[in-house]
């Protein structure tokens, strides 16, 4: 046999190529794609560059946001997410108002930081230390919160006494809502932590490789613990402020949020299987899930399709990442 | 001369990097082809290529003297070629004969019928392995039999050319004699073999020629009875190779570092003593099955059900607690790179210094600028690149990788114990050298090093120490000159041990 390569054989095998990194740029650019597009339609939107709409968009996406930063945190450790940090938006608005009614403004917040970290805390030291799954774990403590607050709140809506909550609260820094400087000090804080801490040096580890983490001497119960306390600790800001900003607390508060914080966390870019991500980078997720909320009521349209748009949302990016993974 | 497979002038490049260059050899009937060259050689890509799953820039391949352009595996598969990787690829809940025909393009929806049953009976007949029950599940078998059933599933599907990808990497040696009659077994019946090891033991026990790559070029072609086996490492390395395992000097400071007493891992390992010197190797050979794997997981406080005295620098060390063992300079350096030792997502930065972010932490603060620089140094001293340090440490070669997990045993301030379960697994010559080298270094500074093998060859060549184990007890120890390969061969052997 004779050596020989024809040049039709190469162009044959040139056009069969496809490799991983031909992926990975196909999803940087889909990405860049759908950003520019949903820029252009939001920008495009009759009303959405007005004062009032701005000011709604910056408050709506701070109680998102909050349980965004914290959702990124249990994204990180490897356990995927949480379905219950909406009901816990929800039981620690109550647990603010209760405490702010009895013993007063700064001690009701306390009592509302102090609950809701504890309260995910408790599902993190389950799930760190028995290795529970994470999923199940949050389904189950969502069904118990909303369990225990229908049997001691027949109501439904618990309202703040008179003058309980000062103005201030209510107020604008520099003509910004509070709600959203909250929110950018919260992502600030959360960077700070991944990135400049030891403990989110091993919650890093921790997501990345479980075993591993354990084999290099990482506290592994401890870390996943941190987390979801933190994780409590940035969720029960966002209860907190709704409880400020309506005078009182339904569980209503909270319902779809773990939902949109997990789209703004994917959009953001963490990982969905752990071990990389960034607060910062879930702020940006956060804005531009709020964004395409504000868009669609200004457009008319039902809360219904701010589900639908958060659910498209997730699948795409989900089905994104996988892509740009090459799995 | 039958020609099964040819390969011509095939190149591939990824961006900034030439993975194949220009590279052709061609395969006989009936041949065993030993593929040889260090991590980065080209032999993976060479594999991708043949198989259809990653196509070359220029050159064609021929199977039978027909030129193909391999789109997919399924084609590959179509043509005759059958590839078993060094991940096994079973699955592990089904039964033999459903992993058999697993992924098959052949095979209709229902596979369990009379006829496809009766090729995966002969498929295992040809192995010797008729007597084997079709629907017992895999995940039941040892790790020997799972590597035989990846071969019969390409002897199901009647393949003529099978590539066999580091298959005795994780075997031990009473396995691999079985493995290799087999595959002699297969050359008898007028099957080719591409065999890619990094185990020259190997190449000149079964293989009929050689074929070597050096950084992505094909560097020769020729029989394994024409070549030596100094000669093989040199056309590997590019360089003369004088001395795989340094000797250490004598050293004068040998008081114990690590005294175990009595450790227990349940029906594992029982009753096991031993005495861990500054600056020597211990090593514990014996089989997979053995426990010898165990021990040092157990040291290393990986296993809660643990129990024995230890004792560390005349301190008691509990047992069942990283953290704590860790805290008493005891580190652990896994088998299992991919599992348990790597942060696939994190920097080589950050998988440096995993173990010793106390360094750079003030209440918990991070001072990236005091990491960077130990990780700098660290990088240096493993001779890992140091500009690859914010490089993703997955995308590392597995000699690197490794280099990383020695890295971060380094990193300790003070000489401690360091555990290691089968440091050069999968690693080429070269990086091996290095290992070695990191390894005397740390003996020189005092560490204690405790390592288990199933190499025999690296037990001989490294340890000053050697414990053999079978079945979990103690066989003997040997010490200095009376180290001896047949002895350790014949003690973790012991009773005759088959695979199957």
């Amino acid at each position: 046999m004779t050596q020989y390569s024809t040049a039709g054989t190469d162009v044959a095998v040139r056009a069969g190529a496809r490799t991983r990194l031909d992926r990975a740029r196909l999803f940087v650019w889909l990405q860049t794609i759908g950003i520019v597009i949903l820029v252009a339609v939001i920008l495009a939107t009759p009303g959405f560059l007005s004062g009032p709409s701005i000011l709604a968009l910056l408050t709506t996406v701070s109680f998102i946001g909050c349980v965004a930063i914290g959702m990124t945190l249990i994204t990180i450790s490897g356990n995927i997410m949480s379905f219950a940090l909406g009901a816990t938006v929800g039981v620690t608005a109550m647990v603010f108002i209760l405490a702010a009614n009895w013993l007063g403004f700064g001690a009701g917040l306390l009592v509302g930081v102090i609950f809701g970290s504890l309260l995910t805390g408790l599902q993190g030291l389950l799930i760190g230390s028995v290795r529970a799954n994470p999923i199940i774990i949050s389904i189950a403590a969502l069904a118990l919160i909303y369990g225990v607050t229908q049997v001691f709140s027949e109501k439904g809506t618990i309202y703040a006494d008179q003058g309980t909550v000062p103005a201030l609260a209510k107020g604008k820094i520099a003509g910004v809502p509070i709600e959203f400087v909250v929110f950018l000090v919260s992502a600030v804080i959360a960077q700070f932590i991944l990135s400049a801490t030891r403990f989110g040096r091993n919650l890093f580890m921790v997501g990345s490789s479980f075993r591993a983490a354990e084999a290099v001497g990482v506290s592994t119960w401890r870390t996943i613990t941190g987390a979801y306390l933190w994780a409590g600790f940035f969720t029960s800001l966002a209860g907190i402020m709704l409880a400020i900003r309506y005078d009182s607390a339904n569980m209503d508060y909270g319902v779809a949020y773990d939902y949109d914080a997990i789209a703004a966390v994917l959009v953001g870019g963490t990982a969905i299987g752990g071990g990389s991500g960034s607060a910062l980078r879930t702020f940006a997720g956060a804005m531009v899930i709020a964004a395409v909320q504000v868009m669609l009521l200004l457009k008319g349209l039902r809360q219904e399709w701010q589900y639908l748009a958060a659910g498209l949302i997730v699948l795409a990016v989900i089905v994104l990442q996988a892509r740009g993974s090459g799995r | 001369m039958q020609e099964v497979l040819s390969v011509w002038g095939v190149s591939k490049a990824y961006p900034g990097v030439t993975a194949l260059e220009d590279v052709s050899f061609s395969l006989r009937r009936g041949e065993i082809r030993a593929l040889c060259g260090e991590n980065g050689a080209g032999k993976s890509t060479l594999v991708e290529i043949l198989m259809g799953l990653v196509a070359p820039d220029r050159g064609s391949i021929a199977v039978n003297g027909q030129t193909q352009v391999m789109r997919s595996p399924q084609q590959a598969q179509g043509l005759g070629l059958g590839l078993v990787a060094q991940e096994l690829s079973l699955a592990p809940h089904l039964s033999i004969l459903d992993n058999i025909w697993l992924g098959s393009a052949e095979v209709p929806l229902l596979h369990r019928r009379a006829k496809f049953r009766l090729r995966a009976q002969q498929a295992l007949a040809t192995l010797g392995l008729a007597d084997w029950d079709l629907n017992r599940p895999v995940g039941s078998l040892t790790i020997a039999q799972r590597q035989l059933i990846e071969i019969a599933r390409l002897l199901a599907r009647d393949a003529r050319v099978l590539i066999l990808d580091e298959p005795t990497a994780t075997l031990s040696d009473a396995d691999i004699d079985r493995i290799l009659g087999i595959l002699r077994g297969l050359r008898a019946q007028g099957r080719s073999i591409i065999y890619v090891t990094h185990r020259l033991g190997e190449v000149f026990e079964l293989c009929d020629s050689v074929t070597v790559l050096r950084n992505g070029t094909h560097v020769t072609t020729g029989p394994v009875s024409e070549i030596t086996r100094a000669q093989l490492v040199e056309l590997m390395l590019g360089r003369s190779f004088n001395d795989m395992y340094p000797k250490a000097a004598a050293r004068a400071d040998r008081g114990a570092r690590m005294i175990v007493n009595d450790l227990r891992v349940s029906s594992a390992v029982h009753n096991f003593s031993m005495v861990a010197p500054r600056g020597c190797i211990v090593c514990i050979a014996g089989q997979i099955g053995s426990g010898a794997n165990m021990v040092t997981r157990a040291l290393a406080g990986l296993i809660p059900s643990a129990t024995g005295n230890v004792m560390v620098d005349g301190r008691p060390m509990r047992l069942g607690s990283v953290p704590h063992c860790v805290g008493r300079n005891v580190l652990f350096i896994p088998d299992d790179r991919a599992a348990e030792g790597l942060f696939p997502q994190l920097t080589v930065l950050d998988n440096l210094v995993a173990s010793r972010l106390d360094a750079g932490v003030r209440m918990g603060v991070l001072s990236w600028r005091e990491l960077r620089r130990i990780g700098g140094s660290l990088a240096q001293l493993v001779g890992v690149d140091r500009n690859r340090l914010t490089s993703q440490s997955i995308t590392l070669s597995g000699g690197n990788q490794q280099k990383l997990l020695f890295g971060r045993a380094l990193a300790s301030t003070q000489p401690g114990v360091l555990l290691m379960n089968e440091p050069t697994r999968g690693i080429d010559v070269g990086a091996r050298a290095e290992i070695y080298r990191i390894m005397q270094e740390l003996c020189e500074l005092g560490a204690a090093l405790v390592m288990t093998s199933s190499d025999l060859e690296e037990v001989v060549g490294i340890a000053d120490i050697v414990i053999t184990l079978y079945r979990g007890r103690v066989v003997a120890r040997y010490q200095g000159d009376d180290i001896a390969m047949a002895s350790i061969l014949a003690d973790i052997t012991h009773p005759m041990q088959s695979v199957a």
